[in-house]
């Protein structure tokens, strides 16, 4: 019993330790810095100031934070009107098969995002497959420009996240009763009507979970528009790699992800109340 | 019992890692061939530890974060170079110890970004210019930085991602020096830049060199040393100097300020200074030596490779990055960022 008790003791702190040294830490340093001043030649002087949070008033910050947040939310709708379809076919199929086709899902995780992303460029680049394909069947006559675009980058985003779009939306599909859409188109509503006012209502916390997690990602993964968008716009990510690398102002670089982790703890806030009024509805 | 055996486990792993004869280099990834480090330690018996970063701004910022991290030898780029001598990061070498600087082409010695070379060796160097692809546009008719903005290369271009270079081209074609601090022109190069986007494909940040094998962008500004990769892999590929004045770069051996091991530190520099090593290096790694007696002892054809060792008067007429001062760069940063967002 007592060694019992000492690994719990153990296993809590160790836990603790880690997550306070690692995680807390770390933070708290950010938002320490976002309030220093720049310094010439160290990398901060000790004077308190909120300049790092009223440069942020401007035309740049505010326009590279509303494209992002463009891109973001092009990405969730494209990923979830994929991913909703996927999901609802997904849950209907037999055990086996559902298991087979859960698995190709996780399968491209085995492998860095960043290299499945160097794959994308082989599939879209002027030489590439999906020219050679399209031409070898007469379809262009002349090879398609697509990497290195918006449309690249868009395709990049869509592809990485889509899976944190299907496996919260399945998981709320897989426990759904059918039975309940037989009722409805017993009682006299058509397809669509029982899709809508069914399925659709008792899935949307996997809907919401879902938006989350391919909402807040999008807005930072600035390595995919840098390498299949050719670099040509700046998204909050890279915003924050300049200031730290090319501008070596760490306490500006730091602000900026103080605004963005305060944006996302929002996004959550109101996914909490969302959660909490719903239950009570429920009930 | 079983504390000691751990105890006396740890104190050897311990004495591994302190042992005395030990070089740390932090330097390029890839930018010291194998073979050479294996010479170095056979020849001096001196370990060589290699770690590696992938910008400037990097080695810059851990060396600030930790001024004793304990590297020994790094290789910043010149504009690093001066910028960390001036903020008294680098140790102010002693060159009596250093008997190979002989070999050294006295060019790219004494530049302003470090006079009489108080802080750094050239280890390699090269230059930034336009690639061409000749199955679409007559490499002749490209002769000035200016031209690059003529509507013929629409959304053809591939420029380096990187904030410096992209400015020296616009202030290069405006004929203002790459290194002005004058917020007037570094404004008017911007604004010229901003005409140039429509012709930009790409800003590469990743590897020029597959890009313009596959004819993914037909015309690109780049460093030599990749360009001398792309002419071999695609014939049709040519490197063009400007008439209007080259960018040169020079990376550079320095040691930074509290280094553990500066008797290994100058060893080093020395072992690489001596011409077979430098030849080594240089011709695996496709970047042109700046080691005169070495490039004497290479082929002909890399000798008369006017990719990798531009005639003297086109030389004469180089300008090297230098440091700007954080004013300047913040100001750099802001324009940088206006004109991605116009993109």
């Amino acid at each position: 019993m007592m060694s019992n008790r000492l690994f719990k003791i153990i296993a809590i702190n160790i836990i603790f330790i880690w997550l306070a040294v690692l995680a807390l830490l770390p933070f708290i340093m950010v938002v320490v810095a976002s309030f220093l001043q720049q310094g010439d030649e160290n990398l901060f002087n000790w004077h308190l100031t909120v300049i790092n949070y009223t440069q942020l008033i401007n035309p740049i910050f505010l326009h590279i934070f509303w494209r992002s947040l463009v891109v973001s939310v092009i990405t969730t709708i494209l990923c979830l009107a994929l991913g909703y379809p996927f999901a609802y076919i997904l849950a209907q199929l037999s055990e086996k098969l559902r298991l087979a086709c859960l698995f190709l899902i996780i399968i491209p995780f085995w492998t860095s995002s960043l290299i499945r992303s160097y794959a994308i460029i082989t599939i879209l680049k002027t030489q590439g497959l999906l020219n050679q394909l399209l031409l070898t069947l007469h379809l262009i006559h002349q090879p398609l420009h697509i990497l290195y675009t918006q449309y690249a980058s868009q395709v990049g985003l869509v592809y990485s996240l889509l899976p944190f779009m299907v496996l919260p939306l399945y998981a709320t599909l897989e426990k759904f009763d059918w039975r309940l859409v037989d009722a409805a188109r017993d009682l006299g509503a058509n397809r669509l009507r029982a899709f809508w006012q069914i399925v659709v209502p008792i899935s949307a916390p996997g809907i919401i979970a879902g938006v989350m997690l391919v909402l807040l990602p999008a807005m930072t993964l600035f390595y995919i528009p840098e390498i299949l968008g050719g670099a040509k716009s700046i998204l909050l990510g890279n915003l924050i790699k300049n200031q730290f690398l090319e501008g070596q102002n760490w306490p500006l670089g730091s602000s900026i992800s103080i605004v963005l982790t305060f944006f996302m703890a929002l996004l959550i806030g109101v996914y909490w109340k969302f959660n909490k009024n719903k239950k009570q509805v429920l009930i | 019992m079983r504390y000691k055996s751990l105890i006396i486990l740890l104190m050897l792993i311990g004495m591994a890692y302190s042992q005395n004869n030990v070089i740390n280099i932090y330097n390029w990834s890839a930018y010291t061939p194998k073979s050479v480090i294996k010479l170095f330690t056979k020849q001096t018996g001196i370990h060589v530890n290699y770690t590696t970063y992938a910008s400037n701004e990097e080695l810059y910022e851990k060396l600030k974060a930790d001024p004793s991290i304990g590297y020994d030898i790094i290789v910043p780029s010149s504009y690093f170079v001066q910028r960390m001598a001036k903020e008294g990061m680098l140790e102010k070498l002693d060159l009596k110890q250093l008997p190979n600087l002989k070999n050294i082409n006295p060019l790219l010695l004494n530049k302003p970004y470090d006079p009489g070379n108080q802080y750094s060796i050239p280890y390699l160097w090269g230059t930034t210019s336009i690639i061409v692809n000749n199955k679409y546009y007559d490499p002749k008719t490209i002769t000035t930085w200016n031209d690059l903005w003529q509507q013929r290369f629409y959304n053809q271009l591939l420029l380096n991602d990187d904030m410096r270079d992209v400015f020296s081209i616009g202030l290069a074609a405006l004929g203002y020096s790459i290194n002005t601090s004058d917020p007037e022109q570094i404004k008017q190069a911007y604004l010229k830049l901003r005409q140039l986007m429509p012709n930009v494909k790409l800003f590469s940040s990743d590897g020029a060199i597959p890009i313009m094998l596959d004819e993914d962008a037909t015309i690109g500004v780049v460093y030599s040393g990749d360009a001398e990769q792309m002419t071999k892999g695609n014939k049709k590929l040519r490197y063009v100097y400007t008439k209007s004045g080259i960018i040169i770069w020079i990376d550079c051996m320095s040691i930074p300020k509290n280094a553990p091991h500066l008797a290994n530190a100058y060893k080093f520099i020395n072992f690489i200074m001596q011409p077979k090593i430098a030849k080594m290096i240089s011709m695996q790694l496709g970047y042109s030596s700046p080691n005169i007696t070495a490039v004497h002892g290479m082929p002909n054809r890399i000798q008369n490779n006017m990719i990798m060792y531009p005639p003297q008067n086109i030389l004469a007429h180089g300008q090297t990055e230098g440091y700007l001062g954080k004013a300047t760069q913040a100001l750099y940063l802001h324009y940088w960022e206006l004109l991605k967002i116009s993109g």
